[in-house]
């Protein structure tokens, strides 16, 4: 078995019980729909100008609703004792990783297509004024998060208290995620030109953290 | 740029330097007794030049003193955070639990040193900025710092001490510095522009000033030393216990 092969099936595994049970992606869905129409009503009873700061506050919703999901990216496998069988496949688990990574992805570009569809509904934002570089942002920032999510998670499904220590250990390193996504959005829907700086960056965070989660995952797990 | 790569060959010799010596953890330890001397000294020197060398500075009066222990702090607690993540990669590489105690070491005490920055800081804001805090690059990007390692401690706090553990939290500490530049560029993104004075070096010091600064920082830095090898030695009879 090659490592490209063991990535797919641990892809399709996971989206195969994420499609199967709905239970991860429903919450998820859910929780957007609820935090998006709370930003909507919320910001309609204060001041006009606040509503510069919806895109930014969209980010926010985005990273609530995935850090549900996330926080579940490795119950499966520590609840029913499959993660033994999971490591013990004979390839770098680096694999694994991007396999996990991969599903988590999916799960979130999902999940932010449905924030962006509510945003337009209920919060007027149009995303035709410059759709490319509000899809560049959307994946992108959907990386980092989907990698650094995965490794985060996986580095705190063993420890007590876990649903605290996962905020705790992914917030402040996925600033740089939410900063550079929000420029780019933001700038996006103002009809100016691509924040290339941003959108350089953020990609070079991907790979970094991407980089770091294929080599660590191994050693975590070595371990 | 000349002066950037100054403060990165002085931070890159003190890291070797920190690390050599911690790669034997009896010797880390009992240089305890050399660093505990030293630092007395050298603090004792600090404090004198900073009472009576500093001038009391014109525009901003007595408060401006505050430099001094501020200033310092900050290569103090980047050394810790760099030599978390040194650690950390020992630890991966090796599999030997004595360089997840370097790791632990300094990252508690660069969460000491970084969180005496953001107490110094606001107190010297208040009276010369008119507030305690502002959201500008500085001040943000050791904000987020002090929470990516005090997290690192909670990680550490919450964890059994197996091997696994350890491989877990030398992970989040080796994350916690390659996000470093990211956060400070993102930071900077967000503020685009900054109120924080410069570096010091910058603006031509007179040497009434420059003395007790630069004692401050070997001071600080043998404090540093000094804490760290007791630390090291606390966290090796923890190791034994157990």
């Amino acid at each position: 078995m090659n490592g490209p092969r063991v990535a797919l099936a641990v892809l399709r595994k996971d989206l195969l019980v994420d499609l199967r049970s709905r239970d991860r992606l429903g919450h998820m869905l859910i929780f957007a729909a609820l935090v998006v129409v709370l930003i909507s009503i919320v910001l309609r009873t204060s001041a006009a100008d606040a509503r510069g700061a919806l895109l930014p506050l969209l980010w926010i919703a985005f990273l609530f609703t995935s850090l549900l999901g996330l926080a579940r990216s490795f119950q499966a496998e520590t609840e029913d004792g499959a993660w033994t069988n999971l490591i013990l496949v004979p390839v770098d688990r680096g694999w694994v990783f991007l396999g996990k990574a991969g599903a988590n992805l999916l799960a979130l570009l999902v999940v932010e297509a449905w924030t962006a569809l509510l945003a337009v509904i209920f919060l007027d934002v149009d995303w035709t004024r410059a759709p490319g570089a509000a899809l560049l942002a959307g994946v992108l920032g959907a990386i980092g998060l989907s990698t650094l999510g995965t490794l985060l998670s996986a580095l705190s499904a063993s420890a007590r208290f876990r649903e605290f220590l996962l905020p705790i250990l992914l917030f402040p390193l996925i600033l740089p995620v939410l900063v550079f996504a929000a420029d780019i959005t933001g700038e996006a829907i103002a009809g100016r030109a691509l924040a290339e700086r941003s959108a350089g960056a953020l990609a070079l965070y991907d790979w970094v953290f991407l980089l770091i989660g294929y080599l660590g995952f191994d050693s975590l797990v070595e371990a | 740029m000349e002066e950037a790569l100054r403060y990165a060959g002085v931070g890159l010799v003190a890291t070797a330097a920190l690390t050599w010596l911690a790669a034997d953890e009896a010797r880390a330890i009992r240089s305890a007794r050399v660093a505990g001397v030293l630092a007395l000294a050298l603090l004792a020197l600090w404090f004198g030049a900073v009472i009576w060398v500093a001038p009391i500075e014109r525009a901003q009066g007595i408060v401006q003193k505050i430099f001094y222990v501020h200033v310092p702090c900050a290569p103090v607690a980047y050394l810790g955070f760099v030599m978390t993540a040194v650690g950390g990669i020992g630890f991966l590489w090796r599999r030997d639990a004595h360089w997840d105690r370097v790791a632990i070491s300094s990252a508690e005490v660069g969460v000491l040193f970084c969180t005496l920055i953001l107490v110094t800081g606001p107190i010297w804001a208040k009276p010369v900025w008119n507030h305690w805090w502002v959201w500008d690059l500085r001040l943000t990007s050791t904000l987020v710092l002090w929470f990516i390692y005090a997290a690192y401690l909670f990680l550490r706090t919450l964890s059994s001490g197996t091997d696994e553990a350890r491989a877990f939290a030398s992970i989040y500490g080796i994350l916690g510095t390659a996000a470093i530049p990211f956060v400070f560029f993102a930071v900077d993104l967000a503020q685009g522009k900054t109120l924080h004075p410069s570096n010091p070096a910058r603006e031509g010091l007179p040497a009434s000033m420059l003395v007790p600064l630069l004692l401050g920082f070997v001071a600080f830095a043998c404090v540093f030393w000094y804490l760290f090898a007791r630390r090291l030695e606390v966290a090796k009879l923890e190791a034994r216990q157990s």
